[in-house]
This record gives structure tokens, C-alpha cells and sequence, in this order.
């Protein structure tokens, strides 16, 4: 009897001390921030800088974190030294997920946030922070110069309407091409990713069964085609498009020297004004001036097929989001020094820091736009 | 009779309750995964219904869209989650892998028990227990470079000419991403394991009965099919019922190669298909950022079905080998 009472007593013990400990996790987060508080209110406050050190963390697009691990959590430590920034690749959708809960300062995503979101969790800030772009690449053996290829095309062949290389609609772009009769394989990007967001918003805008259909997101449900290879990462997609002759798949900007090398082509995409661009360095900067024009205030905004002449169609801003309300006044003086850091074109959004992870500085007139989105941040509750 | 000191008894109470913590806790895990995953998906439940399982259109819908009003839940419009192409591609990934992997195991597991002796032995199993610890993504990068373009350019043409009047193994021949590398890259990862049990199973044999039978003039070959089969089948059931399970929860090594298809059954053994996990790890993040939550909730659902029909497996393999033994029991009573 006694054996079975302790027997008892030592599995509600064991219980009792799981659920302790389940819930100091659970109360983790929030004890951590009133702590943080009392120590840097307690050293006293200031509005111009931080007076003790503060910990910004970063999350989000693997697309951004090149740009905060190499370059900016470097760059910023002799800025301010107060201020440890942290950065970590999850993934966009985490990143957002996480700034919202809170449980990181600053989410990067390839992505503004949806009207639902915004809605859902508003006081939610989307600041872009660089402009990145993407290509259209195949594997077509021959074929020496760059393809002519328009949304629409692009689009019927993600759709299976177009299944052969030498189909009427891409010969018509290509007068002079002698193109293979050989089946399209499309390559997608199977992971959740910023490059899916772009290609598919470039389709949604040039071809309206894919706007009511498909759309555009991270992933979206690829219509059904037969031999369509669905690939792990901008790596995954250059594999497998070297690996299939005969492919195509969109790869984000960062890769185009490798995947060059690899043997790939590049497309040569019809932009708004009916001309052909190539995704060099003037032509990004010209469609994202042209954009820039119609930014909002909460400047979420697609870039995609701005008009001009020289605009490339396929770009996009990358974006810092932050919450308008943050927990602590040193938080808030931290968090906004730090962006403004980052958007000036002399500090953190200069092409030294910018180039070497392939992305394009903002255009000028974005910048009030971001300032007066920083300055709108503030603590409290 | 010995005086228990207080430092003993209080040493004790420690021993009680750290056992105590440490031997329900997996009971606990188990409780809070399957407890979190069930509620998790009660809303994907009321908006698809058993449509969940028996449909292949699988989309989040427009997330950037409105969202509209359903059986009772809220989703983005055009939302639908059909997890059929997902669960067959687990389902044939996984048989596929156990169709490669059975023969291999066992075979090998029986020259390591009976053929090879001293140093080779040694060297042998310790392959194969070496194949066992290969992190999974580096199979799937092997899969990637070498495994798909010899299925594509080699094996898959071979297949078809030889066998290509069987249904599933004629048509197009595709990438090399698809469920024939992925059974095989699968079939790798689930020898070993396999292999590892067999072998010790082999050795369980009684010798008197194996010389028994080498004395009644059976070849080898005889001796493992009537004497030392039949006598390991039991644990051999769960052997096979291990690799499966493992086949079918495993991740990345086929999200490498498997050409993660969506919204189309495979036509033939060459075609992409896409499994449950390998889905689930693909489609996590842009889940999270669907404001109705429901793409999480459908995920959730579909780690569900995964659960459920490894238990299922498991289950099954109890169930052969209580028959079996329950069999050879009467059997024993009759002659008795």
C-alpha cells in the first residue's frame, strides 16, 4: 500500500514539475523583456542614443541574410557599439511571424505583408531596405543569345498550354531562332520563397488566367504539368536546370554568375512598353525609379512591370519589418537608429555594403517615405 | 538491520522523482505532439471534411486576397487543401523503398551472420552501420548529382525497354527527379537499419538447428529459407515495419530528389511525386503567413494522417506477428 501511495506521489511530483517548467517557458519571452527594461531604464535614458546595450535580433528572408551576416552586423558594431544585432535565415514567412509575436526585433522578408495581415496585427511597419530583381533562365544547347520572352508566354508554359520550345508564341518573339521541338520542363521552387513571390506576381500581371487562378504568394499551387520539377533553394533550381536540357526556372539575381557558368541562358523579358530588357544594373535602377513614383505611406508596393523603356520587369523591394510599438524606450531609440542607419545612402544602403550580396541601393525619393515611417516608432505598450 | 540515514532517504526521493520525471516523459511527448497536432487541425477538419483525403488540388489560396466565410471558419479565397497526391506519394515512395530494400537487407544480413568471419565481418558491419549515420541531406545531394541523372539517362530507359509492358514501368522516362530516386535514396537509408536487426536476428538461430539441418543434406540456401526464416520471421515483421516507418517520415533526402510535385498524381514510377514531410517542411513558412491561419491548421492536419498511418504500419506489423505466433502456438498444442 505504501509502495503504490509513493509510486503515486512520485508521478505527480514528476507532473507537477513538468508543468512548472512548461510554464516558466511559456512566461519566458515576456520575463526576459521587463527585465531588459529595469536594467537599461535603471542606467538611465536618453533619446539621441541608447545609454546600455540593447540586442536587436533579426529573422527572415535567407534572400536578406547574407546582407545583415556579412555585411551590416559587422558594419554596425562600429557604429554603435551599445547595439548587438543579431541575424538568423528562417525564411521570410517565419521572419514576419516572429516580428509580429514579437519574439524578434526585426523580420526580413522578400514580401510586404498581405492586407489581412495588416489587418490582423496592425501598428506592423513595412520598410524596404534594398531592391533585388530576378531572371528567367533555360537550358537550351545552341541557343547562344538571349531568348525574347514575355509574361504571357512565360506564364502558358507554367500552365502546360505551351509544351514545346518551337510552340507558334515563342517562335513569334524569336523571328530568326531555330528553336528545338523538344517538351518544356518547368522548374518551380518547391520551398517557400521570396523568388516564387516575384516570378508568380510577374505572371499575375501579364496573364489573367494566372491572375485568377495560381496568384501570387511564397508558394502557390502550381497548375499540373507532367514533368514539372519542383527544387529546394536558388542552388536546388540551378541543378536542376544544368542536370535537364530543355528546362526553365526563374533564379534570383545573386545566382546569375553561377548559374552563367553552368551553361544556363538568360531570358531577355518584354517589359510594359513592349521593348526587350536584360537585367543589368541600369535597367533594374530605371524600373525601380519609375516605381518609386507611386510608393504609399506604408510603402507596400509591387514593383513588378513598372513603364519605361529600359524598366526590367521583374523586381522587387526587400523589406525590414518592425513593430510601430516597441517594448522599451531604449528599444525604440535603438531600432530607430539603426534603420535610419540603414536606409542612408552614405551608411548602411551604400553600394559598399549593398553589391557584394547583389542588391541595388533604394531610389532616392523612397527615402522621407521610410523616415517618416521610422520616426512614427515609439514605446510603450 | 541497517539504520537508513536522512541523506539516503532524501538521495532516494531524488532517485524517485528524477526516475519518475524521466520515464513519463516520453508518454508526455507523445500526449503533447499528438494533442497539439489534433487541435491544431479541427479547423481544416470542418472546412474539407474527408475531402482532406481524398482530393489532389492543394492551394493556400489568394493570401493577398478576401477572405470568405465557410462550414463555419474563415479562409483565404480560393483556398483548398487536398492531401492525396501527398499521402500516395508517401505511401509509393516508401513500398518502393521496401520492395529495394528487403531483399538487400536480408541477404546481406545473412553473409554477415554466417558467411564472413574475423577482420572482413568486422569491417562489414561496421559499412553498414557507418550507412546508417549518413546525414540525410548528404544522400539527398548524391541523390541529386549521381543518383537522378543515371536514373534519367540509364537505369530509367533500361527499365522500360525490359520491363516497359508492365503498368507504371513503361512512358516517359522524365528528370530523374521523381519516385523511382526517391524509392531508391529511401531504400539506402532503410538497409542499414534493416540489415543491423536482421543480422543479430540471424545469429539468434539456434546452430543444432541450422547443422541439423546441414546434416540432413539441405544446401545453404535451404537452410536459411526453411530453418532460419521461419524461425526469425517475427522479429524480421518488425524489423521491416522499422525501415518503413523511418522511409515514410523521412525528410529531406526526399525533398532533394523527388521533384516535389503538387496537384497531379504520378502516371508511372518515374514520375515526380511529393511525400507528407517533405511538404510539410516545404510549405511551413509560407503558411505562416496566411492571416486566417488555416494553411498551418491544414499542415497540421496532414502531420496528422502522417501519424496516423505510421501507426497504423505499425500496427499491422504487430498484428502479422501475433498471427504468426499464434499460429505456430496451436500448431505446438495439436502435435502435443
Amino acid at each position: 500500500m505504501s509502495l503504490r501511495s509513493n509510486k503515486i506521489f512520485a508521478g505527480a511530483a514528476a507532473l507537477a514539475t513538468i508543468v512548472a517548467v512548461v510554464g516558466c517557458g511559456t512566461d519566458n519571452s515576456s520575463t526576459n523583456n521587463t527585465m531588459n527594461t529595469a536594467s537599461n531604464t535603471s542606467a538611465g535614458s536618453g533619446n539621441a542614443s541608447t545609454s546600455g546595450p540593447v540586442k536587436l535580433a533579426e529573422s527572415g528572408s535567407s534572400l536578406l541574410y547574407p546582407l545583415f551576416n556579412d555585411q551590416w552586423v559587422s558594419a554596425y558594431q562600429s557604429v554603435d557599439s551599445n547595439v548587438q544585432l543579431t541575424a538568423a535565415s528562417t525564411g521570410s514567412g517565419t521572419g514576419i511571424s516572429q516580428a509580429i509575436a514579437g519574439t524578434v526585433d526585426i523580420g526580413a522578408s522578400d514580401a510586404y505583408l498581405a492586407d489581412a495581415q495588416m489587418q490582423q496585427s496592425p501598428g506592423m511597419l513595412n520598410i524596404p531596405v534594398a531592391v533585388s530583381a530576378q531572371q528567367i533562365m533555360y537550358n537550351l544547347p545552341g541557343i547562344k543569345d538571349h531568348l525574347k520572352l514575355s509574361g504571357d508566354v512565360i506564364a502558358k508554359i507554367y500552365e502546360g498550354k505551351i509544351q514545346y520550345w518551337d510552340d507558334s508564341a515563342i517562335a513569334a518573339l524569336n523571328p530568326g531562332v531555330s528553336l528545338p521541338h523538344h517538351e518544356i520542363i518547368p522548374v518551380t521552387r518547391s520551398d517557400s520563397s521570396g523568388d516564387t513571390f516575384l516570378f508568380t506576381q510577374f505572371l499575375t500581371d501579364t496573364n489573367s488566367d494566372w491572375k485568377n487562378g495560381p496568384g501570387y504568394n511564397t508558394t502557390v499551387s502550381w497548375p499540373s504539368v507532367s514533368d514539372e520539377i519542383g527544387a529546394k533553394g536558388n542552388d536546388g533550381v540551378v541543378d536542376a536546370l544544368s542536370k535537364n536540357q530543355y528546362s526553365i526556372g526563374y533564379v534570383g539575381i545573386s545566382w546569375l554568375d553561377k548559374a552563367t557558368q553552368e551553361g544556363l541562358g538568360y531570358a531577355s523579358l518584354e517589359n510594359k512598353d513592349g521593348k526587350f530588357v536584360l537585367p543589368t544594373t541600369a535597367n533594374i535602377k530605371a524600373a525601380a525609379t519609375e516605381g518609386s513614383q507611386n510608393v504609399p505611406k506604408d510603402e507596400r508596393i509591387s514593383l513588378i512591370d513598372e513603364p519605361g523603356a529600359n524598366s526590367y520587369p521583374i523586381i522587387n523591394f526587400e523589406y525590414l519589418i518592425v513593430k510601430q510599438t516597441q517594448p522599451s524606450a531604449d528599444k525604440a531609440t535603438a531600432l530607430k537608429n539603426f534603420l535610419n542607419w540603414a536606409i542612408d545612402p552614405s551608411k548602411g544602403n551604400s553600394s559598399k555594403y549593398l553589391t557584394p550580396v547583389n542588391f541595388l541601393p533604394l531610389p532616392s525619393n523612397v527615402e522621407p517615405l521610410s523616415q517618416a515611417q521610422i520616426d512614427s516608432i515609439k514605446a510603450g505598450q | 538491520m541497517r539504520r537508513v540515514s536522512s541523506a539516503s532517504k532524501a538521495a532516494d526521493r531524488v532517485f524517485k522523482v528524477a526516475t519518475g520525471i524521466c520515464a513519463s516523459s516520453p508518454v508526455l511527448f507523445l500526449l503533447a505532439i499528438g494533442i497539439i497536432v489534433i487541435v491544431q487541425s479541427i479547423p481544416t477538419i470542418h472546412y474539407m471534411g474527408w475531402h482532406f483525403i481524398s482530393t489532389i488540388q492543394w492551394n493556400m489560396g489568394s493570401l493577398y486576397g478576401s477572405m470568405i466565410h465557410k462550414n463555419g471558419v474563415s479562409v483565404p479565397s480560393g483556398a483548398s487543401y487536398g492531401a492525396l497526391v501527398f499521402i500516395v506519394g508517401t505511401v509509393a515512395s516508401s513500398v518502393l523503398a521496401l520492395i529495394i530494400a528487403i531483399p538487400v537487407s536480408i541477404l546481406t544480413a545473412m553473409i554477415l551472420a554466417y558467411r564472413v568471419r574475423g577482420p572482413i565481418g568486422f569491417v562489414l558491419s561496421i559499412l553498414v552501420e557507418i550507412l546508417a549515420g549518413i546525414p540525410s541531406v548528404v544522400v539527398g545531394l548524391w541523390g541529386i548529382l549521381v543518383l537522378a541523372p543515371w536514373v534519367s539517362h540509364q537505369f530509367g530507359p533500361f527499365l522500360r525497354s525490359v520491363f516497359g509492358f508492365i503498368p507504371f514501368l513503361g512512358g516517359s522516362t522524365g528528370s530523374g527527379y521523381g519516385l523511382l530516386t526517391s524509392g531508391i535514396v529511401l531504400a539506402m537509408m532503410i538497409v542499414p537499419i534493416i540489415t543491423a536487426t536482421a543480422r543479430d536476428l540471424f545469429r539468434q538461430v539456434p546452430l543444432l538447428a541450422r547443422e541439423g539441418g546441414l546434416g540432413l543434406g539441405m544446401t545453404t540456401w535451404e537452410t536459411v529459407r526453411y530453418i532460419c526464416l521461419p524461425f526469425i520471421k517475427d522479429g524480421l515483421v518488425g524489423a521491416i515495419a522499422l525501415g518503413w516507418g523511418r522511409a515514410m517520415g523521412e525528410t529531406m533526402a526526399v525533398l532533394m530528389v523527388s521533384g516535389n510535385a503538387i496537384n497531379i498524381l504520378p502516371h508511372n514510377i518515374y514520375s515526380p511525386i511529393s511525400t507528407m514531410a517533405a511538404f510539410i517542411a516545404n510549405q511551413l513558412d509560407s503558411a505562416q503567413t496566411d492571416a486566417t491561419g488555416m494553411a498551418v491548421h491544414a499542415l497540421s492536419e496532414m502531420a496528422l494522417v502522417l501519424l496516423v498511418i505510421t501507426l497504423f504500419t505499425n500496427l499491422l506489423a504487430r498484428f502479422l506477428v501475433n498471427r504468426t505466433t499464434r499460429r505456430r502456438s496451436v500448431k505446438a498444442g495439436a502435435n502435443g
